[in-house]
């Protein structure tokens, strides 16, 4: 009983968060942001955590999503959400592409070939007149309609993030419970095993990085109508990858809440240390997710700084992630009891 | 035209033997221990650190930074391995990749914030200057570098080969619990690979500083080259590093002549992609 | 026929690890596959299951061509395999692993856990369904491995050198194990080692050594065949059950 209004009162408070922090611009940002990195770090969840396949090169899906957002505004004239539908297909398509020879191979060689991929779009995307080069390209200047997606507050933003995110964790938990979820569980403690009881592993994997992809590119496209630009290093960049898996690992991989726990701890801990601790000759600042690396000295370097102490940390002493602490495993039970889970 | 065409070879030819040294180091640890080190690159490029500190602060040229920069790279080796790569060797795949990624953006955060995102090189009078021979210009720095690059991968190769440590080794290499019953300490020897990996990575950064712009992001496009030397070469095989890198050396070379710089980086990465699909275990490695 | 493998040849370059092996096994049978180290058998075996393909000739699975088909598919046919080392799910709790297989059957997870639950039972696990798998030792995770394939209600059984590592107590418990899983209806083909286990539980052995076959024929015509005690140099002894 506890436990039930205890999940209640987390839900309440998720809800009215906005209204809580509506004095503190700060706040407010804070909150979107940590809902937008738990999106990204869900749905890498799927294939990275769930089915073991470590990728550190989903900015491509990010990139994707975000580009075809800013592209649906620039070239098109459209709203930039409205090229999220095409983000997403698109995001599946190219894991199709990418995932059928790379997702036969192994462990390490399977995460290397997913930053080679990684490097080479976001190389490839500087080269291209249409992505804007080097320079990037920006949304609408000035809101044409609340289609536009351009708001002041963060509040709005808020909550269509909380949306997402809730439908994401949704699905996520209805592929867990199902014979996916058990699937990909099995996939990733023993593949060999796993064939042997008639699991097409390969398919299986296929079908989390694919529809991982698309939630990827989903968050690259919000990314876009929030902050109104994006690059080839803001979009495409490795920093990206690697903050989709560090949040996923810190909360705990594989765990349903587990990005989002990793992104309650992150990404304030990255806004604060850059406001506190940037110097004012900071050129840039470094915006979440990526953003550029800043040039001149400052609190930004420190930032990662941490970030890489922090990854190592986990990665050394609790690489089942925070969550796992509290026990949330299904199995191991301490109830000897009738009840399935 | 075909006299410029074969500078650019030379040119190739020259930084891919400093390739090769520092991705043989790489080689030796995975051939060991089947972990993959992706703070490699920033390993070199904190060797470039040290030789630019050691041009500054005590003024002396190259001779002086590479074995200082060796062993400070070897000790964060070792460091390393014991710190962190022995323990989530272990572990599951998330916590192997996660461990030595986040030592990457430790390192390159670290040099980040100590030394500024600016460019540093050292001045040409350091290594001497450039000579023609047979109608090609030969830079000295680089020639030093390619030239050292060559002996000491060489070296290492003998080491593993014809000493009894490097037969230690590679024993550990083919199977760590038969060697164990042999009576070799497994971590000894993968401690040792890993201040080998370290001190080849430093000296190659120590010997490149001298005509290469030394920035923290360096290492982030290196390491990207040593993995494809490495699986070029063959996972654990010096030789098949040194003949990889050598082709690495040249292609990024001619691609960066024919075609234009920013491309050198997408036909490395290419080459990278192509080489994972179609042979992981390399030319030269087990599979 | 239930299984035919015809003219299975697996060569590793020059070396040939199983040359021009033909075996069939009717739906019902017992099958037990011997020889001494290195004879070759367990190559064969991952022949059969899928684990590897053969360099040469054919396996028919129920009369449909598998001979290059993954494990997936002929799990599906209806033929499974224990591994030699479990390999269990670590993650999992002993009725996860199992549901693993019964999934295979029942598309619903609840269904399918609950038919794992059953299995288990059968098998003897049941108590322990929601302990962690990684908890069990060998002969637990032994057991595991076979009920899992269990699971997956094969009509063929195979089992790679399962009883290995077992106290003669535990074979024999093993032994009774399999038997009466033959009895529910699944064919059993084994590699084993263990004597035992073989004149106790095979209707027919097959003797493999270096790469071929040298006998074939009941438990006890196999075992006093002068070219099968030869093989074997008086490294083993017949025990008796």
């Amino acid at each position: 009983m506890p436990r039930r209004l205890l999940h209640v009162a987390l839900v309440v408070l998720a809800l009215a968060y906005p209204l809580l922090a509506s004095d503190s611009a700060v706040y407010s940002r804070l909150g979107a942001l940590v809902l937008l990195g738990a999106i990204g770090g869900s749905a890498w969840n799927i294939v990275g955590g769930y089915a073991g396949q470590v990728s550190v090169g989903h900015a491509v899906f990010f990139g994707v999503g975000a580009y075809s957002a800013v592209t649906a505004y620039v070239h098109l004239g459209l709203p930039p959400i409205l090229g999220a539908p095409v983000g997403m297909a698109l995001s599946v398509l190219i894991a199709a592409v990418i995932g059928v020879p790379t997702l036969r191979l192994s462990g390490h060689y399977f995460s290397m070939a997913t930053i080679a991929v990684g490097e080479l779009v976001r190389v490839l995307s500087s080269t291209s007149d249409f992505l804007g080069g080097a320079q990037g390209l920006g949304g609408p200047a000035l809101p044409r309609s609340a289609f536009d997606l351009s708001f002041v507050s963060a509040t709005p933003y808020y909550y269509i993030f909380l949306a997402v995110l809730a439908a994401l964790l949704w699905l996520t938990h209805r592929i867990e419970r199902g014979r996916m979820g058990f699937y990909l569980r099995a996939i990733k403690d023993s593949e060999r095993a796993a064939r042997s009881l008639g699991v097409s592993a390969g398919r299986y994997k296929l079908y989390a990085y694919m529809l991982s992809a698309a939630f990827t590119s989903l968050a690259g496209a919000l990314y876009l109508c929030m902050y109104q630009f994006v690059d080839p290093e803001s979009g495409f960049g490795i920093l990206i990858s690697v903050k989709m898996v560090v949040m996923a690992a810190l909360g705990g991989a594989g765990q349903l809440f587990g990005p989002l726990v990793g992104a309650l701890i992150l990404v304030p801990l990255e806004e604060l240390s850059n406001s506190y601790l940037g110097g004012k000759d900071t050129a840039v600042t470094l915006m979440m997710f990526g953003g550029k690396i800043v040039v001149g000295k400052g609190g930004a370097g420190i930032t990662f700084v941490v970030y890489g102490a922090i990854i190592v940390v986990i990665a050394r002493f609790l690489p089942s992630g925070l969550l796992s602490l509290i026990g949330r495993r299904p199995t191991g039970r301490r109830t000897v009891g009738g009840h399935a889970d | 035209m075909s006299m410029t065409l074969l500078q650019v070879v030379v040119s190739g030819l020259l930084l891919g033997a400093v390739y090769a040294l520092f991705s043989s180091g790489l080689t030796l640890v995975w051939g060991m221990m089947n972990v993959v080190n992706f703070a490699h690159g920033d390993f070199v490029m904190l060797g470039m650190y040290a030789a630019v500190m050691v041009w500054t602060v005590l003024g002396g040229g190259p001779w002086a930074s590479v074995p200082v920069a060796a062993m400070l790279i070897a000790t964060l080796g070792v460091l390393a391995y014991f710190l962190l790569v022995r323990h989530i060797m272990k572990g599951p795949m998330l916590a192997q990749i996660l461990g030595t990624f986040g030592l990457a953006l430790l390192l390159r955060y670290a040099a980040f914030w100590l030394f500024g995102a600016n460019f540093r090189t050292l001045p040409d009078t350091l290594v001497g200057h450039s000579f023609m021979l047979g109608g090609i210009r030969f830079e000295g720095a680089r020639v030093l570098a390619g030239a050292v690059g060559l002996l000491v991968t060489w070296f290492l190769h003998l080491m593993l080969t014809r000493t009894a440590i490097g037969s230690r080794m590679l024993a550990v290499s083919e199977d760590a619990t038969a060697a164990q019953l042999m009576g070799i300490r497994p971590e000894r020897m993968q401690a040792l690979a890993w201040a080998l990996a370290g001190a080849a990575a430093g000296i190659a950064g120590a010997l490149v500083a001298t005509f290469f712009y030394t920035s923290p992001t360096v290492g982030e496009t290196l390491a990207i080259v040593a993995f494809v030397t490495v699986s070029f070469g063959g996972f654990g095989s010096v030789p098949g590093a040194l003949a990889a890198g050598l082709v690495i050396g040249v292609v990024e070379s001619l691609s960066a002549f024919l075609i234009g710089p920013v491309y050198k980086d997408v036909i490395v990465y290419l080459m990278f992609v192509l080489v994972l699909w179609f042979r992981p275990q390399g030319l030269m490695g087990k599979a | 026929m239930l299984i035919e493998a015809r003219g299975i040849t697996k060569a590793f370059g020059a070396f040939k690890a199983v040359d021009d092996a033909s075996v069939t096994v009717d739906e019902g049978d017992i099958l037990g596959l011997i020889g001494p180290n290195g004879a070759g058998k367990s190559t064969f075996f991952n022949c059969l299951t899928g684990d590897m393909a053969p360099t040469a000739g054919t396996v028919h699975f129920s009369g449909a061509d598998v001979t290059n088909e993954p494990p997936e598919v002929r799990a599906r046919l209806g033929l499974a395999r224990s591994f030699q080392v479990p390999l269990t799910f670590e993650s999992m709790s002993v009725l996860e692993n199992v549901t693993i297989g019964a999934l295979l059957r029942h598309a619903d997870a609840r269904e399918a856990r609950a038919c794992a639950r059953a299995v288990l039972d059968r098998v003897g696990l049941g108590r322990l369904a929601d302990q962690p798998a990684k908890s069990l030792g060998t002969p637990g995770r032994k057991r595991l491995e076979i009920a899992r394939a269990l699971a997956s209600e094969p009509r063929a059984l195979l089992l790679d050198e399962a009883m290995a590592g077992l106290t003669p107590a535990e074979v024999r418990e093993a032994i009774e194990l399999v038997r009466r899983i033959h009895e529910g209806g699944v064919t059993i083909v084994i590699v084993e080692h263990i004597m035992e286990v073989i004149v106790s539980l095979t209707h027919r052995v097959v003797v493999f050594h270096q790469g071929r076959e040298i006998a074939r024929g009941t438990p006890r015509e196999v075992t006093s065949h002068p070219e099968v005690i030869e093989a074997y140099l008086g490294r083993r002894k017949v025990r008796h059950g």
